[in-house]
This record gives C-alpha cells, structure tokens and sequence, in this order.
C-alpha cells in the first residue's frame, strides 16, 4: 500500500518535472527570440541611426538601410486584405449560421478549414500563376501584375479561414433566445441577425479580425512571390513594392555582415506590429468577457 | 434557380482565364523588368558585365527570388525580359543575341558574347610540386568536375576531359579564398574532390577577387579564386587556370519579336540613373 503510494507520488513528480520543463522550454524559446532579436537589431538601428534605417532608400551598396517604404506597403497590404477578407469572411459565416441548407453547412466549413491547411507557398504559386497573369492583362492599368492587390487578394483568401471559423463560433455562442426574442417581437430573420446576432457576437467577430491581421502582416512566402519586392514607396496598387517579412525572407540566405543584421532590425519593427496586435487581442479578450457575465 | 447563377459565375471565371492566357505582345506595353535580389551571384555579375557595378535596381523592377521564379515569369508575361545563368535557361524562353552575338557556349568559349566573365583560380607554379595540390588542379581540370560546373549552370570549358584518378596516398589540407562568385561552384567541386580523396581537408573562403589575388601571392591560400579575367599586375608571381566561364543570358518571352540588344539597350532598361534615355517600353526596342 505505502509502497504504491510512493510510486504514484514520485510519477506525479516525474510527470510535474516534464511539465514544467515543456512550459519553461516555450518560454525560454521565446526569450531567446527576443533577446536574439534586440542585441542584435536595436544596436544596428542606433549604429546606422533611426534617420537612416526609417529613411526611404534601401540600397545596400551604398550602405542605405531605409525600411520606410516596407513599413507602408507591409501596412497597405494588411489592410487592403482584411477589408477584403473580413468582408468575404463575415458574409460566409453569416450565411452559414442561419441562411445555408442546415445539411450543406459541415461540408462547407470543412471545406474552409482546408484552406486553412493548404501550405502558404501553394497560395503564392496560384497568386502568381492565375492572379498575377489576370491583373496584369485585364485589369491593370499600366500592365504590371504584381503588387499591393495582388498581395492582398491571395493574401485575403488566405485568412479567410480565420475569420469564417472564429466568427461562426462566435455567433453560435450567442444564447438562441435573443434571436427567437427578435422573431418574435416581429423582425425578419435578416433584421434579427444583423441587427440582434452580429452586434451580441461583436466581440468574436473583433477577435477574429485581429487574429486575422496577424496572419496577414506575418505571411512571407505567397506575398514575395506576388508582390514585385522593389523597395520603393508604395504610390499604386499595381507597382512592385516590398514588405517588411519579404525583405527580410528575399535577403536571409544571401546576405552577410550589415545588410544581415538590417533584415534582424526589420524583424524587430515587424515584432512591435505583432506585439502591439496581441496586446489589442487580450484587449478585447478582456473586455468580451465582462459583456457577457453583464449579459 | 441557383443553377443558372452557378453556371454564368463559372463561364465568367472561365472567360477571364482565357483571356488572360492569350495575351499577346504589344510593343506600346512598358517592359516588365525582373531582376534576382540583392546578393544573389547571378544579379552582381549581370550588372557588373553591363556596366552598373553597385547600383540599385530601377524603380519598377519586379524581384524573384530564384531561378524558377524568373523563368515563369518570363514565360507567362509577354513583356518581361531577365537574365539568368545560361545554364539554366529552358526553351519556354527565348534567349536574346547581344550586339548580335548569340549566347551559346561555342560563343562564350571563344569570347565574342560579352555577357559572360572566366571564373579562376591563381596559383604560383611552385604549388604544383606538391602531389596534393597537384592532384586537385587535376581535379579541377577531369570529367568529374567539368560534370559538375554543367550541373551548376556554367559553361566548362575543358572539352573531352578524362576521368580523375584517386591517389588514395593523399592527405593534407587544401587552402581556398577568394571571389564570392566562385565560392559556390569550388564548394561543390571541393566535397566532390573530398569524397574521392576522404583524408584531404579542403577550406573555400570568400573575400572577393582582390582577396583571391592577395592570398595566393602571399602564399595564404594554395589558390585564390577570381571571377574576372587575370590580371597578372595584381599577383606577379602567379599564374591561373579557368576553372569555369559563367555565362548570363537575356531571356524574353516567346512571344516577344525581339531576337537582339545590344549592350547600351540593356544597360538603358536596368539602369536606375539612366533618366532621359531610359528605355521603359518595348516600341524603343523593336520597330
């Protein structure tokens, strides 16, 4: 008896012993990172001089380190692809929740999480075989494909998926009787949800778009192959421009000495964007809660 | 009722697809100008053989990051024109003659097309009473790697050459350094001279051509590498040996008339200071 007991106390230590080491392994990870990151790219900034490294010219011969540009086209492409994405995304889930046959609903959604799998590289080939080719000969007005609408296009079906799954959760968690309540009191099933659902599930679908934004300003591989990556200052949707995570993606194999450490000081900038984007996500985190224990 | 609209949407789709693929060339269309990014081997000797050494690239400029990119890039887009390693060029693309000059190995071996450069190494005469050293010069100049700099995308310039044979008395280590251009190439051919001698140690350092020169002559290295044509000035007792040309063909689409350029042509697409005499659309080329 005293025997298993032992046993079964020192598994569970063993076990907590694990554990622990799993939790201070992520988060060791995480100070690596960071601590990798602002050696070596906060003294880089202070050597080359902020006037420099935000200035507008990246040209690495000249020792030019300017990432403005890639900070404004980073920006536009985010939020042209979430405008798009969020759009698309909140009318599908929308139409998922109340107005899709009730049986197509689990095929379609397991359709949309696909896309959630499908390796971002594939996107950028599709983007740059069907969507760059389109722009350029039909729609673009100076006959360049590439570019901030191409970004944003593949990079819009790309969070699609996010949005379409966190948004859904998000209206299914609101108690059936608000929309039963609004029925009743005479509104039409388009008026409940609009007016009744969606602002209950505001909270989910804000989420949703920050979660979404994220994966937007932090996706490299499809966006370097649809976006031209000249460094210049974004003046047209269809120009070559140059992101923040391609410049940093376009450089890491080939480049040493300073231009290297330039791609690690534009990681720290993208690291600011991130942090400041998962701060505004427990924000809003916090804040859905309190509105439903009031509710 | 949903049908139809399932039908038109799919018409549309296939419309705008057809459309887009029989796009033809129209010489009033800017040029879409494609470059290999910063650091890439491939982009520093293109603009150093055509004259803009350490420039940026023009404005609207679109990058690919590879070999692969650019080659559909320009085999999709009727207005592109790039430059890639000869070796690597496929017949989706079309190859342009530089100032008439068609860009084949024939022509690069015999140094009428200009767009290409000898990629060497520099040693002293002395070196070669060392068996090793010896056998890697041996190496160098065998079946086994001249395979190797066609596999890489350069041009060999050794015709009919014989297979190396192991001397398994080998050992020691070789020291390599200079030009970044040939670094990649004797990397390749240095595991490849390891495996069939297991007990030599070869080291490939880059430092650029000057590197390449000063090493050799100072006896740093056994050989130094450079990536332009000798300069026996710059390392007067030394001799070289051309391990390789790296030949840099223009590509077109096949669509486009074009079939020459010149040199001053290409320097006036890709020259980002060029102001007035840039060349920005395609009737400037062909008429």
């Amino acid at each position: 008896m005293n025997k298993a007991y032992r046993f079964i106390k020192a598994r569970d230590n063993v076990m907590r012993g694990i554990f622990l080491f799993c939790a201070v392994f992520s988060v060791m990870a995480l100070g690596c990172i960071c601590v990798f990151l602002f050696a070596e790219g906060l003294p880089f900034i202070g050597k080359v001089g902020p006037a420099n490294f935000f200035g507008t010219t990246w040209h690495l011969d000249s020792a030019a380190y300017g990432i403005l540009s890639m900070i404004v086209a980073s920006l536009y492409v985010t939020a042209l692809s979430t405008a798009i994405g969020v759009t698309a995304g909140l009318f599908t889930a929308i139409s998922l929740y109340k107005f899709c046959p009730p049986k197509a609903v689990p095929p379609i959604r397991q359709m949309i999480n696909l896309l959630a799998g499908i390796p971002s590289v594939i996107f950028g080939l599709f983007g740059l075989i069907i969507i760059v080719p389109f722009l350029r000969d039909v729609i673009s007005p100076n006959g360049m494909g590439y570019g901030i609408l191409a970004a944003s296009l593949v990079l819009s079906v790309m969070i699609l998926p996010t949005i379409v799954s966190v948004s859904l959760d998000a209206l299914n968690a609101v108690p059936k009787n608000y929309f039963e309540g609004a029925i009743a009191l005479g509104a039409t099933k388009e008026q409940s949800v609009f007016k009744v659902m969606l602002p209950a599930a505001k909270s989910g679908v804000l989420a949703a778009v920050v979660l979404s934004i994220g994966r937007a300003i932090g996706e490299t591989m499809a966006v370097i192959m649809v976006i031209g990556n000249s460094p210049v200052m974004p003046t047209s949707l269809f120009q070559s421009v140059r992101t923040m995570t391609a410049n940093i993606a376009l450089g890491a194999t080939e480049l040493s000495g300073d231009a290297a450490t330039a791609l690690v000081a534009t990681g720290v900038v993208l690291f600011f964007f991130t942090l400041l984007l998962n701060l505004s996500i427990s924000l809003l985190r916090g804040g859905g809660g309190r509105e439903r224990k009031g509710a | 009722m949903k049908k139809p609209l399932v039908l038109i949407s799919l018409l549309l789709v296939l419309a705008l697809a057809l459309t887009a693929c029989s796009a033809s060339f129209d010489p009033a269309k800017n040029i879409s100008v494609v470059a290999r990014e910063d650091g890439s081997g491939t982009k520093t000797a293109f603009m150093e053989l055509i004259g803009l050494r350490g420039k940026a690239d023009p404005r609207h400029v679109v990058t690919q990051n590879g070999v692969a990119g650019v080659l559909a890039e320009v085999k999709g887009n009727p207005h592109a024109v790039a430059y890639e390693s000869l070796g690597y060029v496929t017949k989706d693309v079309k190859a342009l003659k530089v100032n008439g000059v068609e860009a084949s190995v024939a022509n690069i071996k015999n140094g009428t097309y200009q767009i290409a450069r000898p990629l060497s190494v520099v040693y002293k005469e002395s070196t070669l009473s060392n068996s090793l050293y010896n056998a890697f010069l041996t190496f160098l100049k065998s079946s086994n790697a001249q395979n190797i700099i066609n596999d890489e995308g350069y041009v060999s310039v050794v015709d009919n050459a014989a297979a190396y044979t192991i001397n398994s008395s080998l050992s020691g280590t070789i020291e390599i350094s200079g030009s970044t251009s040939l670094q990649p190439l004797m990397g390749e051919l240095a595991s490849a001279f390891k495996k069939l001698q297991p007990n030599v140690t070869i080291n490939v350092a880059g430092g650029g051509s000057g590197t390449g020169y000063n090493n050799a002559e100072n006896g740093v290295s056994q050989f130094g590498m450079i990536s332009e044509v000798f300069g026996q000035a710059r390392a007067a007792s030394c001799t070289h040996y051309i391990v390789a040309q790296d030949g840099i063909a223009v590509i077109v689409n096949k669509k486009n008339p074009l079939d020459n350029i010149t040199m001053d042509q290409l320097k006036n697409i890709y020259d980002v200071d060029a102001g007035a005499s840039a060349i920005l659309k395609w009737d400037a080329l062909v008429k």
